[in-house]
């Protein structure tokens, strides 16, 4: 159903949404939100860590909307010590080196160094890396679509 | 930035750009990237000379030297030409405002991503339409991620020289 023949009530029940935002383009957004979704279920890295890496990119890039979504259930102690995470004993050697290579990406990918990236890979090798690599992209590009179209809600359902 | 490749590709050679990079190691997300590379060069109303634009305005702010070099063939058939990306590099004015409005998007995307307050809003609406818009930042989505993702994982040279390459499909 295009967007322009469906009834107002449909219409208002989805504002603020990524499906709304997009109506005019599923042919893009579906293709988007399935290689979004396409990240919690890898056998290369845990989804726990995926959820942690997003929650600090939400922070850095300070969307309060990224940060509320929940996409994978946490501890409320791993919520908490997220800003603080290289001195918290909540979190995993793994987890840690994930975070901190999230961390320098966030910042500037130029500037993610041969150690950080060893770091990841010793924990989840090459394959893990390059999901965490492609993982941080597509979770920024959400975080930032989010921020833009000024949504209230992150949950990628296109239309 | 480090030269040195920090994974090993798949050692196929099938011919297509993604597949046989170190993006085809993950194979849950392969078909996806497949699929929306095809979806973002062919399913929207940007022609492909605006959707490399965008593309290489974004790889100047990335730094990414590979996605710099890169023209796609079907961009310059579409009329994309050399002095169109020096203007835009050099903010020398020789844009149109078509193409001012698509880098001014760009740029508030990557450095003030939010709500586009109602002046650049407006420029936006004088000159794309509201799936242009969406099709722009979906795009973005797409090659800002994927630049980034080509930095770090290593392996790129200080320079490279323009080459031109086909969209993987």
């Amino acid at each position: 159903m295009h967007y322009w023949s469906q009834p107002m009530a449909d219409i208002n029940a989805d504002a603020g949404t990524y499906a709304r935002a997009t109506r005019s383009l599923a042919e893009i957004a579906q293709p988007f939100a399935a290689l979004y979704r396409a990240f919690w279920t890898l056998e290369s890295l845990p989804a726990e860590t995926l959820e942690l890496c997003r929650l600090r990119q939400a922070q850095l890039l300070g969307s309060d909307l990224a940060w509320r979504h929940e996409q994978f259930g946490l501890s409320a102690q791993q919520r908490e010590d997220l800003k603080h995470w290289p001195s918290s004993p909540v979190y995993s050697d793994a987890e840690k080196a994930c975070l901190e290579f999230t961390e320098i990406h966030a910042m500037d990918a130029r500037a993610i160094t041969d150690a950080q990236a060893d770091a990841v890979k010793q924990h989840y090798g090459d394959v893990g890396l390059v999901a965490l690599v492609q993982a941080l992209g597509v979770f920024d590009a959400v975080t930032r679509l989010g921020l833009i179209w000024d949504l209230e809600t992150l949950e990628l359902n296109a239309s | 930035m480090s030269i040195k490749p920090r994974v090993q590709s798949p050692r196929s050679d099938t011919g297509n750009l993604i597949r046989d990079s170190a993006l085809g190691l993950v194979p849950e997300t392969l078909p996806h990237y497949l699929q929306l590379t095809v979806a973002i060069w062919d399913k929207g109303p940007l022609t492909p000379a605006e959707i490399e634009l965008a593309r290489l305005r974004n790889a100047g702010h990335v730094g990414c030297v590979m996605c710099q070099a890169v023209r796609y063939d079907i961009a310059v058939e579409d009329g994309l030409s050399e002095e169109v990306v020096s203007s835009m590099r050099a903010e020398d004015g020789g844009l149109t405002a078509r193409q001012q409005s698509i880098v001014r998007f760009v740029d508030h995307y990557l450095h003030n991503p939010s709500k586009p307050d109602p002046e650049l809003q407006t420029a936006l609406d004088e000159q794309l339409s509201e799936v242009e818009q969406v099709h722009l930042a979906l795009l973005m989505a797409y090659f800002n991620g994927f630049s980034r993702c080509a930095v770090a994982l290593g392996g790129m040279p200080d320079s490279m020289p323009r080459m031109e390459i086909s969209v993987p499909r």
